[in-house]
């Protein structure tokens, strides 16, 4: 087979408002909320009944029943049954990363269309059994008399009946991701005033992009949402000052609940496909999924900040394609905190830091500010986990559409596990 | 069709009651003549908001993804209460309780959602002879912004003097036969859970002596959710424009297993069967859906 590598065009997006921790989509389940993504997205490309390439999409958050979770939605929805589909699970990587997958299948000519996404609940989240609990009902099922299930059973404390509790932390570290950024926010010196300032630009950005109209091809209202839950207009560095230090400790504790990102549920999908299926239905391409570039590091001992992956994979995705670090009309750099943002960029400013840890003669450098997540972030729409790839990609690509074509994006989430997942996109 | 100049429209300020109008059907059961006419009073509940809560309820019970577009089914849940009321009333000559569910038949003309104000309106019609007794037509009609949206037949039997050369009803097509496309087990408290979303507190859903009571062997399933159950099967297409028409038949026994069996159409309609899982021959409903 002779391969020819094709152009992978954005289409479109489509994602539902994201909403807080037990707020309006308390009663949704993941598959309820990438069903309404995806039906809001076959409905506004006329994909009903269409058999399409492949659906790939994830949840980091997920209950073991959900093991099919996208097939299980693509069944529910009014594509074509006959449409494959594939879960894909790469923490807050999830969404990027899905569309990496599916712009990989229709570049080497596997498939001519396909859908990325990603959902997560923190509301409806699975409960655990407690680790004795759990092996002792095992014991008792694989127990071949009733005298050993009996043994098995009587093993049970009452204090085994109290469900795990949810841990939002690292296996291997045991800190949680707001302690390992506050960690990393001290050793790149970040003050609480530029993260403040961030988050506050995010709020404002978002806010704006809603007043403009700029999501109204891009959303699908929910469960009675029409807007990000989490969106606050009327923000400012006096309240966003305001608050206490919620990670880190003593006079250095910056991180608090305004600038770090929230718990969140929502669902986004990214219509992703050839130039000739685009043009077939009247469908014009946004932008161009140009490559893509995933970097892990090791943060089991310090070595390296758990969110500074994408430090790493933004280099040699730009050494790669002949581009430099302001090579860029925009940029949309994931807040999963103000802090991991500021790090990045602070990182790739550093001398040292280019040279000793990416090998890099010179330092990446600087970017110009005003071009960064210019329709808000995660910080101010709230971060879905693997929801959040989608959400980037499908609003890069609109945005990059108005600039016009050979305008250039460049994206960059972090996630957890030491990963980054980063790509760059092309206005069409 | 909408209420004609000798029917008297009775705008009710709240959804009545079901538990009282059960009990009230209950206590008036006795002396109705079983013979015409029947009240000519429409019952309307007017730009009716639809509880997302309450929604997002019945979706998990019946299968349906949780959001906003309203199931094919839904708006005859909203206006059972009317119907309820409207057959426990005096003038109504037909006995609520001991009322079997033949048949029914919905309309949807547009997909409706949450946010859509519906104007609800109930009425009787077409009291006739049965071979088995006699029946009665409960009509309701959904408007919304004035536009007629859902319509929705229901066809009750009241158990009685039988007329054999009656019309038995509209035929059903046959049973869709061979492997079955899904086995869903039903839980014993399935008639409570649904009487929970729907407000429909009939006693012989609720518990086995309760049933027993009413001369049921354990609790039955309410048809309305296996009807529910089988459209949320069939898939999303059917919340847009369609037409569906049910046949009960057996009642679903709880706790107990049902089989689905589909057979397409050449023209894109699907008629659906439910049948016991331990004895096949023991059929539960038929229905045909058309979409479009």
């Amino acid at each position: 087979m002779t391969t020819t590598v094709r152009k992978v065009a954005v289409i479109g997006g489509n994602r539902i408002p994201f909403a807080r921790q037990g707020g309006a989509y308390a009663k949704a389940s993941n598959q309820d909320m990438l069903t309404a993504a995806l039906e809001g997205l076959i409905a506004r490309y006329g994909l009903a009944g269409e058999r399409l390439g492949e659906v790939a999409a994830g949840a980091v958050v997920k209950h073991s029943r959900d093991f099919n979770l996208t097939r299980e939605t693509v069944l529910g929805s009014s594509l074509d049954h006959a449409t494959p589909a594939c879960d894909l699970q790469q923490a807050c990587g999830t969404g990027l990363q899905a569309a990496i997958y599916i712009a990989n299948k229709v570049a080497l000519g596997q498939i001519d269309v396909g859908v990325a996404g990603g959902v997560d609940t923190s509301s409806d989240a699975p409960l655990v059994l407690s680790e004795r609990l759990r092996k002792s009902i095992l014991a008792a099922s694989f127990a071949k008399t009733p005298a050993t299930r009996a043994k098995a059973l009587a093993g049970i404390r009452p204090s085994d009946l109290v469900p795990a509790q949810p841990q939002n932390s690292e296996p291997r570290t045991g800190l949680s991701m707001g302690e390992h950024m506050a960690i990393t926010a001290q050793t790149w010196g970040i003050s609480r005033e530029e993260q403040d300032e961030l988050a506050l630009a995010s709020h404002q950005n978002l806010a704006r992009a809603y007043d403009e109209g700029f999501f109204d091809d891009l959303m699908t209202g929910f469960l009675g949402l029409g807007k990000d839950q989490n969106l606050r207009p009327e923000s400012s560095i006096d309240k966003l000052g305001a608050l206490k230090p919620v990670f880190g400790k003593g006079e250095g504790a910056t991180l608090t609940a305004g600038n770090s990102t929230p718990l969140t549920d929502g669902a986004s999908t990214v219509l992703l496909g050839t130039e000739e299926w685009a043009a077939e239905r009247g469908l014009a391409p946004q932008a161009w999924f140009v490559d893509g570039e995933t970097a892990a590091v090791d943060y089991v001992h310090g070595d390296e900040g758990l969110l500074m992956a994408p430090a790493y994979a933004v280099p040699r995705l730009l050494a790669r394609n002949g581009l430099t670090l302001q090579d860029f009309d925009y940029y949309e750099i994931h807040e999963a905190f103000a802090a991991t943002v500021l790090s990045t960029l602070k990182a790739w400013e550093d001398p040292d830091f280019c040279r000793d840890r990416l090998g890099l003669d010179a330092p990446l450098g600087s970017i110009d500010r005003s071009r960064l997540n210019v329709h808000g972030s995660s910080l101010a729409a709230g971060h879905p986990f693997a929801a959040t790839g989608g959400r980037i990609v499908a609003t890069l690509a609109k945005t990059l559409h108005a600039q016009g074509p050979g305008s250039r994006g460049l994206v960059s989430i972090c996630a957890a596990g030491g990963q980054g997942v980063v790509a760059i996109l092309e206005g069409a | 069709m909408s209420a004609t100049s000798a029917q008297a429209v009775e705008t009710l300020a709240a959804p009545p009651s079901l538990a009282a109008t059960f009990l009230k059907a209950v206590l008036t059961a006795r002396g109705r003549s079983g013979e015409g006419p029947l009240p000519e009073t429409v019952l309307e509940l007017s730009d009716l908001a639809v509880d997302r809560d309450d929604l997002a309820d019945y979706q998990g019970v019946c299968g349906m993804p949780v959001g906003d577009t309203l199931p094919h089914t839904y708006p005859h849940v909203l206006g059972f209460p009317l119907q309820a009321e409207l057959m426990a009333r005096r003038g109504f000559p037909l006995p609520l309780a001991g009322l079997v569910h033949l048949e029914n038949v919905i309309t949807v003309r547009q997909r409706l959602t949450a946010d859509d104000p519906l104007t609800i309106a109930v009425h009787a019609e077409d009291l006739r002879p049965h071979p088995k007794g006699t029946v009665v037509d409960l009509v309701t009609e959904a408007h919304c912004d004035g536009e007629p949206v859902w319509h929705g037949r229901s066809t009750y039997l009241s158990r009685g003097r039988s007329t054999p050369d009656a019309e038995p009803g509209t035929a059903a097509p046959a049973m869709p036969q061979g492997p079955p496309a899904s086995r869903w087990r039903l839980p014993g408290d399935l008639g409570r859970t649904y009487a929970g979303v729907s407000g429909d507190v009939n006693p012989i859903h609720l518990y086995p002596l309760t049933a027993k009571a009413m001369g049921f062997p354990r609790a039955i399933a309410h048809g309305m959710w296996t009807y529910a159950r089988t459209m949320a099967a069939l898939g999303p297409a059917a919340d847009g424009p369609s037409t569906s028409h049910v046949w009960f038949r057996k009642p679903v026994l709880l706790p107990g297993s049902v089989e689905l069996v589909v057979d397409r159409g050449d023209d894109g309609s699907r008629t659906a069967g439910l049948r016991s899982a331990r004895n096949p021959e023991t059929e539960h409903l038929v229905l045909t859906l058309e979409v479009g």
